[in-house]
């Protein structure tokens, strides 16, 4: 058996731990956003296996409640020919009629 | 033998023979009808593998995944309705497929692709709070012999192979750029957890790796950050217990005799 660790090693690390899952998540994982109303018909994201899949499902270029993984930052520079604003958006809106 | 079970074996045999017994509403002959039929099951068998593992299929193209679904769904048709979870056996199935041995990482890559569905359809359990991990700081004494639980998501892959680099080629947009970067032979360990509605992948070294192991196979704290160190003189206990409350996956504590969470 090894030595287990002490009860103040694991009380540090511990606190120390919650210091680093505080920090904003976006240095790790987020260089990509989620951004909607840029996908061409079919073309969406999101897939979780067989049967529940969503992807691929958007019926019309550019579907508002439709999203795609994009490098961040990107989404609002992107045009869409569905958006209110002309560009991608963060969060789903319903199309305007093109 | 029933004519269920005929009916069903008939489905997967390797020729169309069609089962004694069918008749057609309209006269039409049954053979050519069941024959419909069975192309569906098949084909909507290979289709569901094919959602499930996209990565695996885009490793060896679609038409040599679909040859190879296709002798898998009739060797190991699902045993449960819920198609969702179908492809349990599927990598020890291409770990035995003669065709496959030319990609030896492909039978790990399906084995890690079936642990993201898992993932993704595992039970729910709510993350400790801040609060509540703080208030653990407030009695240090009882850490050591505390058990922490990991949220049901939480699953470990150790592969000879770079099965997370490889998978996370195949996410990005140019996959045969990323691809070409990925030595295959560098061994990895995958760690699957779902974060509220994501699941997330991300390769760990061999210190965390034993860490979470030990917890899950409810080994006390002390002892299950001991085992990690004395696996890897370089574990960081403080950045792993970061990566599991980030993943939000550190779902309870419980002590001996006691429970809490």
């Amino acid at each position: 058996m090894n030595k287990p660790m002490t009860a103040a090693a694991l009380a540090i690390a511990l606190g120390t731990a919650m210091t680093i899952a505080a920090t904003p998540v976006a240095a790790q994982t987020a260089d990509k956003e989620k951004c909607y109303g840029v996908a061409l018909k079919g073309k969406n994201d999101c897939k979780a296996g067989a049967g529940t899949s969503c992807a691929g499902t958007s019926k019309i270029d550019h579907q508002g409640n439709a999203w795609s993984m994009v490098p961040k930052g990107s989404c609002e520079q992107t045009a869409s020919k569905t958006s209110p604003t002309g560009k991608g958006q963060l969060a789903e809106f319903k199309e305007k009629k093109a | 033998m029933s004519s269920q079970s005929a009916f069903a074996e008939a489905l997967l045999a390797e020729e169309v023979v069609c089962p004694p017994g069918l008749a057609t509403w309209n006269g039409s002959a049954p053979g050519k009808r069941f024959a419909v039929y069975r192309n569906n099951v098949i084909v909507s068998l290979i289709d569901a593998l094919a959602d499930s593992f996209p990565v695996t299929q885009e490793l060896v193209g679609e038409q040599f995944f679909r040859a190879l679904a296709r002798q898998f769904v009739r060797a190991a048709p699902p045993r449960s309705p819920v198609l969702a979870l179908y492809g349990d056996g599927f990598a020890e199935f291409i770990e035995a497929f003669p065709a496959a041995t030319g990609v030896p990482y492909l039978a790990d890559v399906a084995r890690m692709e079936l642990l993201r569905v898992q993932a993704w359809h595992a039970a729910d359990a709510d993350a400790l709070t801040p609060d509540e991990i703080a208030r653990l700081l407030g009695d240090p004494a009882a850490l050591p012999d505390a058990r922490l639980i990991l949220h049901p998501s939480v699953r470990l892959l150790r592969s000879p192979y770079a099965v997370v680099s490889l998978w996370a080629a195949h996410q990005s947009e140019s996959a045969a750029l990323a691809l070409a970067a990925v030595d295959p032979a560098q061994a990895e360990t995958a760690l699957v957890l779902r974060n509220v509605l994501d699941v997330e992948i991300s390769a760990i070294a061999e210190g965390p790796a034993t860490f979470i192991l030990n917890l899950q196979q409810g080994v006390a704290f002390g002892q299950a950050a001991g085992q990690a160190l004395a696996a890897d003189a370089g574990f960081d206990l403080a950045a792993s217990l970061g990566l599991l409350i980030r993943g939000g996956v550190l779902a309870g504590v419980e002590f001996p005799g006691s429970t809490h969470s």
